[in-house]
This record gives structure tokens, C-alpha cells and sequence, in this order.
């Protein structure tokens, strides 16, 4: 078998195994390439029946305009339900510290949105986009991640996952991240958007946009991210290899206007996704990994 | 081009994360950014291309199973980097249940120690197709065609034990990269396969068994059922066979991807309806009648206890899986213990604990069909699951009814 349809049958068999195990599945969409995707292998999965879960988006209210259009677009277009909650909610029900600063980031702060989210439509299993090579921590995360009823992930007690048997089952209050598509790699994730002409934010393509420079980094400007004086604002022709918050998903420098330009742009690429891209995880050598020890995706 | 997965294991030093970095770096696929994290002042440290969680990155050891992703031009490649220490063989024995080939790698100046016989156990008892030894640090002795036989003479001895085949010995240094991706001159005596060459051609044996096992995974509407064929071919309007039931139907329509199709094969993940409107379930395998799998509510197996917080329990009930049906059972007969470090058969009134294994005898509360493990692996193995906890607290693969 070609790798694509190797790893197509892996995601397509991992969504009906979280559906025939699960009660209350949803799946996790941002609007970006990995989630789109998902549910590109969700349809087929469940075909010719609608998907037997809605789909979920925890808002940071810090998104790209083109990725909340194109999201909503994409919902309506294969008939999902969609559920939106707003980490703004949450900061202001919990009374928690909104992040300040240059970056305002409110990466951090949706697993609470999420878990609370979780607890209110009783979800028992999170669909996710997460790849292994994105980084190390998810590295080493399983295709069914079990977390505790506060969402924490326990990288030293994970559950054995032999073959392609994945144990689902939970208690009350417990539940478990599924990712499907764990094994495929940013250039796997293009190779199969060109192969099934699959449409994506316009961000993720080439664009003049006006930014300035952060610690060697592209940061566009934008209503989240105010220029000091000591900036200066350059417009620019970038695309984004990530789509994340506006505040913490840096641009590339780039002229890719197509699938073809960005394929032969990403193995050309000294550089990898998230290196490139995310501002949050220069920080810590372990940022994703304490995100995920506090329910993060 | 296909995908072929691999696991490097060894004991604790002897150069698994080398390896990795070296098979990373040598084919162009390690970013300029994640080269600066593993760069010191010592120079470039490939073994921390593997080490993804803080505990491994201070306690300087592998942890839990890691995935790394790399291509050349004729292969894309999973390793699957697994931990050597025993108290984590439960973790080894996940991360290698899905891989084509098995390194076992080798400090040449050591030469086979304990951790070498138990990750032999464990690739026989996953039955792996492909077992590469790979004696490493070879420049650490002179590169001598003596160690390397000395060493390879010794495994094969351990290999007829554990009735280990298809078995490639390769001398390498991971730290300088001789024989791992292309011939090194340092080693005259060695004609070869080099370690990527061998892996840019392995073929694992894929769908050899011809009789059709359709596997049921869920419910997609009132009429239309999804599954995978685990083996064989299914034609639209063919006469089947549930099992465990045993009752006959006829498939109408075969649904893939988005289409009707005639024909569906091995590896496929499909749906079907029945022409007899009968209701399918999730655990239902499809066959022919002319080939049937067996189907009974017992059998013996070789188990792997992989729960540290428990051992293994005879009087209790545990949930038994294959594929994807369940069903309640008991582990009534604990034949013989197998010492994974000498590989001898004991009996004691210990109980069975993580990381051991064990010839045992399953009674199930109602009949599963399987199949044996040299016809279709897929159908002949599964996992025990704890009711209380939930935990995944053995492996196993069935020998015989
Ligand atoms: N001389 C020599 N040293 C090696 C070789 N391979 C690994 N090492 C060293 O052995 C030590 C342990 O290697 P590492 O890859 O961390 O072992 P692991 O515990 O199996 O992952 C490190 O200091 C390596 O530099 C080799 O081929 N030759």
C-alpha cells in the first residue's frame, strides 16, 4: 500500500474505534490543516451517514479572522454541530488572570475552558489533530490518551497500547484523547491535502501581511499584538505553516502559492513546524509537556 | 512508497538514541532548530534527539516509547524508540507490537548481557518478522571480525531457544556511523547489508493468509456496518459467515472511501450492508464458509503481565480483547513461567507479575472465533483489561484451543 492510504486506513480505523467505544465523542476543530483534515478522514470514516459527533472549538479570542470564517464555512457545508466556548468565558467566570503584555498569550488557559467544556456536555473522548512529530513531548503520547477527571495526562503512567487495540474504557468524570492522526508528519498532513483537493484557510498560503520581527520571528500585527515604539512595522509576503492564536503563531517568510509551492517548500525547510512557528514553546524545553500534565490537548 | 516501522532496543548505553540520531542526521532529516537543542558544548549529542520527557532528559535514560519519523528517497520510516530497563519491558513490549523489524543492539565490548536475551523474548513473543543484531561501538574494538563472530555465534544459540528467524547480524558504530547507511571500509570483513540499505529493502510478510476475516468495528446506520478486512477479499453478493454465531447472510453493498465498490481486500477499512437485513455487531467476524476461523471459549497462550500496580490474579475476572470483540474471562491455568533472563521454563507459587511472561491457560464466559498466530497474527492475539481500573494489564498470543 502507498504510505498515504497506510496512514489514511491507521486514522480512519482509530475514529471508528473511538466511536464504537465511546458515548459522547467530539472532535476538536480549530480551523487549521491538521484539523481539517480530521475531519476530511472523519467523513469518509462514517460515510454515508453524517458524523456521529459534533465538532468543538475552544476560542481563544485570539484567532485569525480567515481561520474563524473558514471554519464556520466548513461546518456548515457538512452539516455539523458545532460547539464554541470561549476562554474569555472562562477567565471572566473564574476570575482568572488575563495574560498581558506584548504577547498576550491564552494558550495555557484553554485546558480549563476545555475541561470545563468537557464537563459540561459530558464528552468521554476528545478527538485531536496532534502529531508525534510536532514535538517531543507528543512524541510520546498513545493514539488513546487516558487523562484523569482533571485532564492530566501521565507520562510515566501511561496504558500499554498493544497492535492497533486501544483500550477505551473509562469511568465517570474520566476521559481519553484520541489522535488519529499521531503518526503523520507536516509533510504526510500536505502530500494528502494535494491528493484529496482539500480546501484550507487562505493564511496558510503566500500573502502581504504587515508584521514585525520578535526574537528572529515573523509576528503579524494585529488588534492582539501592538507594535512598540521601537518596532518597525514591515509589510511583508508570509504564510503560516501553523495556524494558532495570532500571539503566539509566528508567520515564515514565503512565495508559496499552492499545495505543489508549499511541499516543495517544507522539504526544502531547514527549520521544523513548530520551531518555525510557535512563539509559546521557545520558553521551556518542557512547555508542551507541562501543558499537557494540566489538561492541555 | 510504504512505511516501514522499526524499534531500536538494547540495554541502557549501549547506543539506541545514538543510533536514532545518527540515522536522523546522516539522511538530512533533523531541522536546523532541533539541531541547536541537542548541540552542547561537547559537540553535537545525537542520543538527545529521543529524549522528549524532562524525567528521561535528567534521569539521562529512555522512559517511555518515542516515535520518530524520517524518509529517503525509497522509504518513509516510524522508529519507535523504546526503553531498555526492566521494570519498563511492559512499555518495549508496546512500543514493538507494531513494528516490522526489531534492532537489538549490542555493545561489542560487553557483548550479550541479560537486557539482549529479554528483548529477544520480547520480539519472539510479538513473532517479528525481522530481527536486525547490530553490534555497535565497534570502533571501541578495533573493529575486530573476531568479537563480531564471537557475538553472533552466541546469539543464534539464544535465537534457536526462542525459535527466532530471519535474523541479520551487522557490525556498526552508531557514534561514527560505519555500516549504518552506507559500507564502512573499516570493516572489510563485512559484505554488507549496511543498516538503512537493509531497511530501504526489507519486505515484512503482509496479507499472505487468503481466507477473508472481516472484522467489525461499529455501527454506521439501521443497515450499513463498518470494519476492516484483516485478510482475504470480499466480493458484493458473496455468501458469508458471522462468527462467533455462526449464522449465514449475503453482503449487499461494499461502501470505501466514498464509493460503491465490487471488491475489498486486506487492509481495506470498509462498509457493508447485508442483503438478509441482518443486524451486525462490533466484535462480529465475517468469513467464507469455506475457511472459517476457529472458534472456541478457551485456548492456551503466551501472556505478558504488563501492570505494575497488580499481579496476575487466577481467581479474578478480567476483560479479554481481540480485535475488536470482548468478552469476560478467567486466567485459570498458569502452566510455566519463562525467566527472561536465562530463558529457561520454572514453576514457583509466586504470582505472575509486570514485565513477566508465562504459557497460561484463558476460559472465556462466552466462545470468540481466532485464529492461530502463524495463519493471521491479527486474529490470534489480544490484551487482558482490569474491570476496576481499567488498565491494560496483559498481552497475549494464542497457541492452540
Ligand atoms: N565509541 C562509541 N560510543 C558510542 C557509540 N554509540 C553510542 N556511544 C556512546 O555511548 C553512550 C550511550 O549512548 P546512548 O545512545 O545514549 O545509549 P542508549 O542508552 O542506548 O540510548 C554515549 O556516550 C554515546 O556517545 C559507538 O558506536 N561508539
Amino acid at each position: 500500500m502507498n504510505y498515504l492510504d497506510i496512514l489514511e486506513a491507521e486514522a480512519i480505523y482509530i475514529f471508528r474505534e473511538v466511536a464504537g467505544q465511546f458515548k459522547r465523542p467530539v472532535l476538536l476543530f480549530s480551523g487549521g490543516k491538521d484539523s481539517t483534515v480530521l475531519i476530511h478522514l472523519a467523513l469518509k470514516a462514517f460515510y454515508p451517514a453524517p458524523l456521529p459527533f459534533p465538532v468543538m472549538h475552544i476560542d481563544t479570542g485570539h484567532n485569525f479572522p480567515e481561520a474563524l470564517r473558514f471554519r464556520n464555512a466548513l461546518v456548515e457545508k457538512i452539516n455539523a454541530q458545532l460547539i464554541v466556548r470561549k476562554v474569555e468565558d472562562t477567565i471572566r467566570e473564574k476570575n482568572l488572570p488575563d495574560p498581558q503584555g506584548k504577547f498576550p498569550s491564552r494558550n495555557a488557559l484553554q485546558s480549563y475552558t476545555l475541561m470545563d467544556a468537557i464537563r459540561e456536555f459530558g464528552f468521554d473522548a476528545c478527538i485531536g489533530g496532534g502529531r508525534r512529530d510536532e514535538e517531543k513531548a507528543r512524541a510520546k503520547e498513545r493514539i488513546f490518551s487516558f487523562r484523569d477527571p482533571s485532564g492530566a495526562w501521565q507520562p510515566h503512567n501511561q496504558r500499554p497500547e498493544l497492535w492497533d487495540l486501544y483500550n477505551g474504557r473509562i469511568r465517570e468524570g474520566e476521559n481519553v484523547r484520541a489522535f488519529p492522526i499521531s503518526n503523520w508528519t507536516e509533510l504526510d498532513i500536505w502530500q494528502y491535502i494535494k491528493r484529496e483537493h482539500i480546501a484550507l484557510p487562505s493564511i496558510y498560503f503566500a500573502h502581504k501581511r504587515d508584521c514585525i520581527v520578535f526574537q528572529g520571528r515573523w509576528v503579524a500585527v494585529s488588534e492582539y499584538v501592538t507594535p512598540d515604539i521601537n518596532d518597525e512595522v514591515v509589510n511583508t509576503t508570509v504564510r503560516y505553516r501553523t495556524v494558532g492564536d495570532m500571539t503566539c503563531t509566528a508567520a515564515i517568510e514565503s512565495q508559496a502559492q499552492t499545495v505543489d509551492d508549499i511541499i516543495a517548500e517544507i522539504e526544502a525547510s531547514p527549520i521544523s513546524e513548530r520551531g518555525a512557528t510557535r512563539i509559546d514553546d521557545q520558553i521551556s524545553d518542557a512547555a508542551m509537556e507541562d501543558r499537557k500534565l494540566k489538561g492541555y490537548f | 512508497m510504504d512505511i516501514l516501522r522499526f524499534t531500536t532496543a538494547g540495554s541502557v548505553d549501549d547506543g539506541k538514541s545514538t543510533l536514532t540520531g545518527r540515522l536522523l542526521y546522516d539522511t538530512g532529516n533533523i531541522k536546523s532548530d532541533i539541531l541547536e537543542t541537542i548541540s552542547g558544548d561537547e559537540g553535537l549529542n545525537l542520543a538527545h534527539v529521543t529524549d522528549g520527557l524532562r524525567a528521561e532528559r535528567e534521569q539521562k535514560i529512555t522512559i517511555d516509547v518515542a516515535y520518530k519519523y524520517f524518509s529517503t528517497s525509497h522509504r518513509k520510516f516510524i522508529i519507535t524508540d523504546a526503553p531498555g530497563h526492566f521494570e519498563y519491558t511492559r512499555n518495549l513490549v508496546t512500543g514493538a507490537s507494531n513494528v516490522d523489524v526489531m534492532i537489538i543492539l549490542i555493545d561489542a565490548q560487553n557483548g550479550i548481557t541479560a537486557q539482549t536475551r529479554r528483548h529477544s523474548m520480547v520480539a519472539s513473543f510479538l513473532k517479528l518478522g525481522k530481527v536486525v543484531v547490530a553490534i555497535n561501538k565497534m570502533d571501541l574494538s578495533d573493529y575486530s571480525q573476531d568479537v563480531y563472530e564471537r557475538i553472533k555465534e552466541e546469539y543464534l544459540q539464544i535465537a534457536a531457544k526462542l525459535d527466532l528467524h530471519n535474523i541479520t547480524f551487522i557490525p556498526i558504530s552508531a557514534l561514527q556511523g560505519d555500516n549504518v547507511i552506507t559500507l564502512s571500509p573499516k570493516t572489510p570483513w563485512y559484505i554488507g547489508p549496511a543498516l538503512l540499505e537493509l531497511l530501504e529493502t526489507y519486505k515484512p510478510p503482509m496479507h499472505q493468509y487468503a481466507g477473508l476475516r472481516l472484522c467489525l468495528q461499529y455501527r454506521i446506520d439501521d443497515n450499513t456496518f463498518a470494519g476492516k478486512i484483516l485478510s482475504g477479499t470480499l466480493h458484493s453478493g458473496d455468501k458469508i459467515l458471522i462468527h462467533p454465531s455462526g449464522q449465514a447472510a449475503t453482503i449487499g453493498n461494499i461502501i470505501h472511501n466514498y464509493d460503491n465498490v465490487e471488491v475489498a481486500h486486506a487492509g481495506d477499512n470498509i462498509s457493508i450492508t447485508l442483503q438478509e437485513g441482518i443486524i451486525l455487531k462490533r466484535g462480529d467476524i465475517i468469513s467464507h464458509a469455506r475457511d472459517i476461523p476457529l472458534t472456541s471459549d478457551s485456548f492456551d497462550a503466551d501472556l505478558c503481565w504488563m501492570d505494575s500496580s497488580s499481579a496476575l490474579d487466577l481467581q479474578k475476572t478480567y476483560i479479554l480483547r481481540i480485535n475488536t470483540a470482548e468478552t469476560e474471562c478467567i486466567v485459570s491455568d498458569l502452566k510455566f513461567k519463562v525467566d527472561i533472563d536465562t530463558l529457561e521454563k520454572y514453576s514457583d507459587k509466586e504470582p505472575l507479575t509486570a514485565n513477566q511472561f508465562a504459557r497460561v491457560g484463558i476460559s472465556m464466559q462466552k466462545a470468540l472465533a481466532w485464529d492461530h498466530t502463524a495463519t493471521l497474527p491479527e486474529n490470534g492475539r489480544g490484551i487482558l483489561v482490569d474491570p476496576v481500573t481499567n488498565n491494560t494489564v496483559g498481552a497475549f498470543v494464542i497457541l492452540q484451543a
